[in-house]
């Protein structure tokens, strides 16, 4: 078959048509060339003018976003126009489009829902930030991020209800919507409301302490945090309405490093608080590794300290680890006043030196008592951070049985293990308890983690088999590998609370 | 206190940067300062029919960075929906297609050169024609490529390379639409403009699901400041049915006997419009004639609405002064669309209602360039509207293009269908899939796959070599997509749009024009495309092919002149040109005169057929498929690449099910099922709401399971196939 075509690599021919065609496919026009054009002519629109008020609130008000339901029919160019005017990241999204559907077979009801952050009165990402990254602008009420400040903690992504601030890979930082305070500023309407075709996303003034109280029924319950958005609508939402993606199990990420750091300085607070109350050892003298054996074969106290210390260190070593941004972290005071996070690093920088103390003043009550105390504010405070967050499954007795549990049965495994056996046995029957139900922890644990929740079961009956034949090292060890499985599943079986999403989504 | 506020809080500092929008005005109004371009410029987008008109950003190289939606264009007015912000996404996907691909004895895909690969095409069809006859290649092209592809195609797999039947994705699209207004009005010539969804006193859609389907034509229907009477003639309660002042829930498929009811209570209360049915129309007495009998207990007992809404329906139709009918995917895909299609053309001529403000029958199209694939595809009509059976009409083409007019066949192609049948029985040996996924979005996608075993060789051109077609292929040939070529989209209201060079195709992917032009001169006929040296010669060429022809855009001089115009519909004549102030919008048949010999528009009926597969015990649900969200499009083989664009949509493939048969059935929301039918099945979540009827179910078709369950029935005269009726059933897995 003759190629009219020369071949590419045919040395009679340098130039062929494939050559050419390639090239002109590489060619693009300049910005100088036809059709092309500046961009600083054409015409500004100006039919968004009337989605923004005329002036800046008062005291009291503040800006808020007003969604007309009516209106928004489900196309979703809010959440791409969102994206591109405002350059975020390939995978990064401030605004989303979910759906609720309900009513009767005779009388259907479905409508799509247009997110983003609520900029809430009493914003829970401020509150909970422990390095004031968060500032709600007095004049606007527009909660705003300052991301050359985050450190990355994720706090606020737990916080929020509505799954608003979003954690950048890339940043090490979380960022969220603005509500394009910078296009308000000039009188030019936010992204999405200007992209929206049927002007269903408008910015009003509300009054900050109204605010909630035209949010949506189908979505988290406004009185944590207040949001501002107004969802408005002619027709009443039915009573049935719910989330498309309701159904849906969403396992949440294990945040392994914070599972680390709340399971060891827990095992640390009950080892470091028994600890003094072992045998104590004799003077030895020799080298690192002989010292070392006979601590941990013939003084279960130097033991039980040493090992204390090494889960503490190891832990507040992780919490490091889980920083995007960890040498920003040293701002962490500036929350001392609204984050529980603040004071828990406070708590737990303090605990650290004492604890060292301890070595070189084995003998002093009063340590030992500080030790003690400041231990169990410690656990407080970290048991806190996630009760704050208004989730059923961390609510104050589950997240108390387990923070507090992991610490006094580490206290009880060395000195006293028939008490050690049944409180390991309660922690475990209450664990398994939280398996019955249509909850969606207790759905997650069942299903998609039922083999994580069988392995942490497990490890703890393994512990308390241990126990009984008086392994108490293996018990031990069995006991925290079964804690950091419990605070895996902690994590990760959480229901976590957020606006109506897609189908399957 | 400065300087310490300063320290403890980082206002500002790299990150905060990254964000920050640039200050000072622009027609762009802010943007980020990272992305402030050196210049802009306006191109359709390449997704829909709508035909949105995108701003581009480019930098000092002339590269795309960012896009906006373009203010002063008269389509969508500043607005675009996701796919088309989006639009640049798919462009840097990482499994782009860079260098032909060509199936080696381990029958893997391997990389080659575009001479290897050239020369692997051209022997293997080739071969196939002297071993099986000319006849035995064809190609199923697309309606997502420019009009001038799709002429330069169209010429050279029929008069180049001397193939018969060939068709494309339009078929499975817009097929109806083409005959119903070729039979009714003598020519395919969808009447209306946008405007019109602004003037009208009531809009009626009928399966159409603007909202999200072409939610920028929604758009123009919440500019409508009449009040309208908004009608959803659909069987779900879709976004657009809850946006509607009255939703009409009939039942799948009794759309035709719904249509012929109206039509005879409107003729009953004597609101035809007698004038122009006299003067305009012919054969309105046998069609009256014929409908008497569709009486609304008829009807009701049918369609399962009741009387008062049959009523209802036809007092808003009587009333209103500017009725306009829109229909689309609902319609044209179905056993007997055509005639479905005709009867919503025969309601709006017994009316009045067309070829003034806000009124017609008015089919919207799917894709971007359907409208080009129906003038220029030269699979049923010969390039430009012409008809092949006509020895005038080849002789005229012929002169136009200075080719020989025994080069033209004497019939038209036949369908998709009849193609993939011919596969099957060994009559084609060669195909050639340009800028379509069959493997997807083939009905009773199973036969497809057995089908293609009997292909001696199957060449797949595209812009990813990951589609489920391109996996399948002998030879992939790598595509440039939209973005990176020039040329003229057709869209729903028959406006010509530019699209441009703005982004560098990956590696060795070639334009399709440029594809086209290789394969012509590796041929050997290339010297029948002298002349169709560049897209914008092509144009030139098609705008000779119109002139004289209802779609007669001659006066068009030059890709500058539809840039600098906002786009310009068809007809556009050399007469229209020398016209100042010419409208932006324009409707046709404003003068009752329409393109049949008689220039009467005819009415069309024949009595409706029952579904070819009804449900039954063992297959109790009828399946309905369509467009399941606004981010998706077709297989996805585009949108799935954007990562804005898949969180938009559902992760995975749902059912939608009634709390009814959900409660009888024991099966939970969330909880995943098996759909059933006879053709094989499919795992999916079910979603159970209201938003279905009971005994119906829904599934979305950008999910590659969704077509082996679907049956393959096809409407006679369009031969388009009937995606949203089947048996199934569902079950817990």
């Amino acid at each position: 078959m003759k190629n009219n075509v020369p071949l590419a690599h045919d040395p009679s021919h340098t130039r062929t048509l494939i050559d050419e065609l390639l090239d002109e496919q590489r060619r693009l026009q300049t910005p100088v060339a036809v059709f092309s054009d500046n961009h600083a002519q054409g015409t500004t629109s100006t039919r968004y003018r009337d989605l923004i008020p005329l002036s800046t609130p008062k005291p009291g008000e503040q800006y808020a976003f007003q969604v007309d339901l009516d209106a928004c029919t489900g196309c979703k160019a809010c959440v791409s126009a969102c994206h591109s005017l405002n350059g975020l990241d390939e995978n990064e999204t401030w605004r989303d489009v979910g759906l609720i559907h309900g009513g009767t077979t005779a009388v259907p009801y479905q409508q799509t829902i247009t997110t983003a952050c609520h900029h809430c009165a009493d914003p829970a990402c401020l509150n909970g930030c422990p390095v004031q990254a968060y500032e709600k602008d007095p004049l606007t009420g527009i909660v705003r991020h300052l991301d050359d400040q985050c450190i990355g903690c994720q706090y606020c992504v737990l916080k929020c209800p509505y799954d608003v601030p979003k954690y950048n890979e890339r940043l090490g930082i979380v960022r969220k919507c603005d509500m394009c305070h910078g296009r308000l500023a000039v009188g030019e309407a936010p992204a999405c409301a200007q992209a929206c075709p049927t002007h269903a996303i408008r910015i009003v003034t509300v009054a900050s302490e109204s605010a909630g109280t035209d949010f949506l029924a189908a979505a988290p319950s406004a009185d944590y945090t207040h949001p501002t958005t107004s969802y408005v609508s002619r027709r009443a939402l039915p009573d049935n309405a719910i989330a498309a993606d309701a159904a849906t199990l969403h396992v949440q990420h294990a945040h392994a490093p914070l599972a680390v750091m709340l399971t060891f300085t827990q095992l640390a607070v009950g080892l470091l608080a028994t600890a003094p109350l072992l045998p104590l050892p004799a003077k030895v003298a020799g080298d690192f590794l002989r010292t070392v054996t006979y601590y941990v074969t013939n003084s279960s106290g130097r033991a039980a300290q040493l090992a204390g210390l090494s889960l503490l260190f190891t832990g507040l070593a992780a919490s490091v680890l889980h920083l995007g941004r960890p040498t920003r972290a040293w701002r962490f005071f500036l929350g001392l006043r609204t984050s529980w996070l603040s004071r828990e690093i406070l708590i737990f920088s303090s605990f650290a030196p004492l604890t060292l103390a301890a070595l070189f003043w084995p003998g002093s009550g009063i340590l030992r008592a500080a030790i003690t105390l400041v231990g169990l504010i410690g656990v407080g405070c970290s048991a806190i951070i996630y009760i704050n967050t208004h989730r059923l499954f961390w609510a104050p007795l589950p997240t108390s049985v387990r923070f507090l549990g992991t610490a006094l049965i580490a206290a009880l495994i060395p000195i006293h293990t028939p008490a050690a056996i049944i409180l390991l046995l309660s922690k475990l029957v209450f664990e398994i308890s939280r398996l019955l139900g249509k909850s969606v922890p207790a759905r997650i644990q069942r299903g998609p983690l039922r083999r994580v929740f069988a392995l942490r079961v497990l490890l703890g009956f393994g512990s308390v088999l241990a126990l009984f034949v008086g392994q108490t090292l293996a018990a031990f060890a069995l006991f925290a590998a079964g804690e950091l499985t419990e605070r895996i599943l902690f994590f990760r079986a959480v229901d976590a609370p957020k606006m109506p999403g897609v189908p399957t989504a | 206190m400065i300087p310490l506020d300063a320290l403890l809080h980082a206002r500002n500092g790299p990150m905060t940067r990254e964000l920050t929008l640039q200050t000072g005005k622009s027609a762009l109004g802010q943007i980020p300062a990272r992305l402030a371009p050196a210049s802009t410029t306006n191109m359709v987008c390449g997704y829909c029919s709508t035909g949105c008109s995108l701003k581009v950003h480019l930098n000092a190289e002339g590269e795309a960075i960012n896009l906006s939606a373009d203010n002063d264009y008269p389509v969508n007015l500043g607005s675009a929906c996701p796919k088309g912000w989006e639009a640049l996404a798919p462009l840097a996907a990482p499994d782009r297609a860079t260098t032909p691909l060509l199936r080696n004895a381990k029958g893997e895909l391997e990389p080659v050169d575009w001479s290897t690969a050239l020369d692997a095409f051209v022997s293997n069809f080739k071969g196939i024609q002297e071993r099986h006859g000319l006849h035995a290649l064809s190609f199923l092209s697309t309606g997502q490529i420019v009009t001038e592809e799709m002429a330069l195609l169209g010429a050279l797999g029929k008069f180049g390379m001397g193939m018969l039947d060939i068709d494309s994705n339009t078929r499975q699209c817009m097929a109806t639409a083409h005959v119903a207004y070729k039979q009714s009005f003598g020519f395919d010539a969808p009447p209306f403009t946008y405007k019109d969804f602004e003037e009208s006193d009531a809009l009626v859609f009928i399966g159409a699901n603007p909202c999200i389907a072409h939610p920028i034509m929604w758009q123009r229907v919440m500019m409508n400041k009449r009040n309208p009477e908004i009608v959803v003639i659909d069987p779900r309660r879709t976004e657009t049915a809850m946006a509607a002042t009255l939703h009409v829930p009939l039942r799948p498929k009794s759309d035709l006997v719904l249509l012929y009811g109206l039509a005879h209570l409107i003729i009953e209360r004597g609101a035809v419009k007698r004038e122009f049915v006299d003067a305009h129309t012919s054969s309105f007495a046998e069609f009256a004639k014929f409908v008497r009998r569709f009486t609304p207990e008829f009807v009701a007992g049918e369609t399962g609405l009741s009387p008062e809404i049959l009523a209802q329906l036809t007092d808003i139709i009587a009333r209103r002064e500017r009725v306009s009918f829109w229909w689309t995917m609902g319609v044209n895909q179905g056993h007997e669309s055509t005639r479905t299609a005709q009867a919503i053309i025969n309601l709006a001529l017994m009316t009045g209602n067309i070829g003034r403000p806000g009124t017609g029958a008015n089919s919207i199209t799917g894709q971007c360039n359907a409208m080009g694939s129906r003038l220029f595809g030269n699979a049923s009509s010969l390039l430009g509207g012409y008809d092949f059976s006509s020895p005038e009409d080849r002789v005229h083409v012929a002169g136009v293009l200075g080719i020989e007019s025994a080069l033209i066949p004497e019939q038209a192609s036949r369908a998709y269908d009849q193609i993939l049948d011919d596969i099957d029985q060994g009559k084609i040996r060669g195909l050639w899939i340009i800028a379509t996924n069959t493997a997807h979005s083939w009905i009773n996608q199973r036969s497809f796959h057995e089908i293609r075993k009997k292909l001696d060789f199957l060449v797949v051109q595209d812009m990813y070599a990951t589609t489920e077609t391109a996996r399948m292929a002998d030879l992939v040939l790598p595509a440039a997509g939209w973005g990176e070529k020039d040329g003229t989209l057709i869209n729903s209201e028959r406006r010509f749009g530019i699209v441009k060079k703005v982004a560098r195709a990956p590696g060795q992917a070639l334009s399709d024009f440029s594809i086209f032009k290789l394969v012509a001169e590796a041929w050997g006929c290339g010297d029948l495309f002298r002349a169709w040296e560049t897209p914008e010669a092509t144009f030139q060429i098609m705008k000779e092919l119109s002139r004289g022809q209802p779609c007669d855009f001659s006066g068009i001089r030059d890709y500058a002149h539809i840039d600098a115009t906002g786009g310009i519909q068809w007809p556009y004549t050399e007469r229209d040109e020398g016209l100042t102030n010419h409208p932006q919008q324009r409707r046709l048949f404003a003068d009752g005169e329409f393109f049949t010999s008689d220039q009467k528009a005819r009415f069309l009926f024949d009595e409706p057929r029952a579904m070819p597969e009804v449900t039954d015990a063992q297959f109790p649900f009828l399946l309905m498929t369509g467009r399941g969200s606004s981010a998706q499009w077709h297989t996805g083989t585009r949108t799935n690449k954007s990562a804005v664009l898949r969180k938009l949509a559902p992760r995975e493939l749902h059912v939608e099910l009634n709390p009814v048969d959900a409660k009888r059935l024991g099966i939970g929301d969330g909880e995943r099922v098996c759909v059933r039918s006879r053709r094989g099945s499919a795992s999916a979540v079910a979603l159970v709401t209201t938003i279905v009827q009971p005994g119906q179910v829904f599934m979305p078709m950008h999910f590659e399971a969704v077509n082996m369950l679907t049956y393959p029935a096809f409407d006679p005269h369009s031969r388009q196939p009937s995606y949203k009726a089947c048996a199934v059933t569902v079950e817990k897995p």
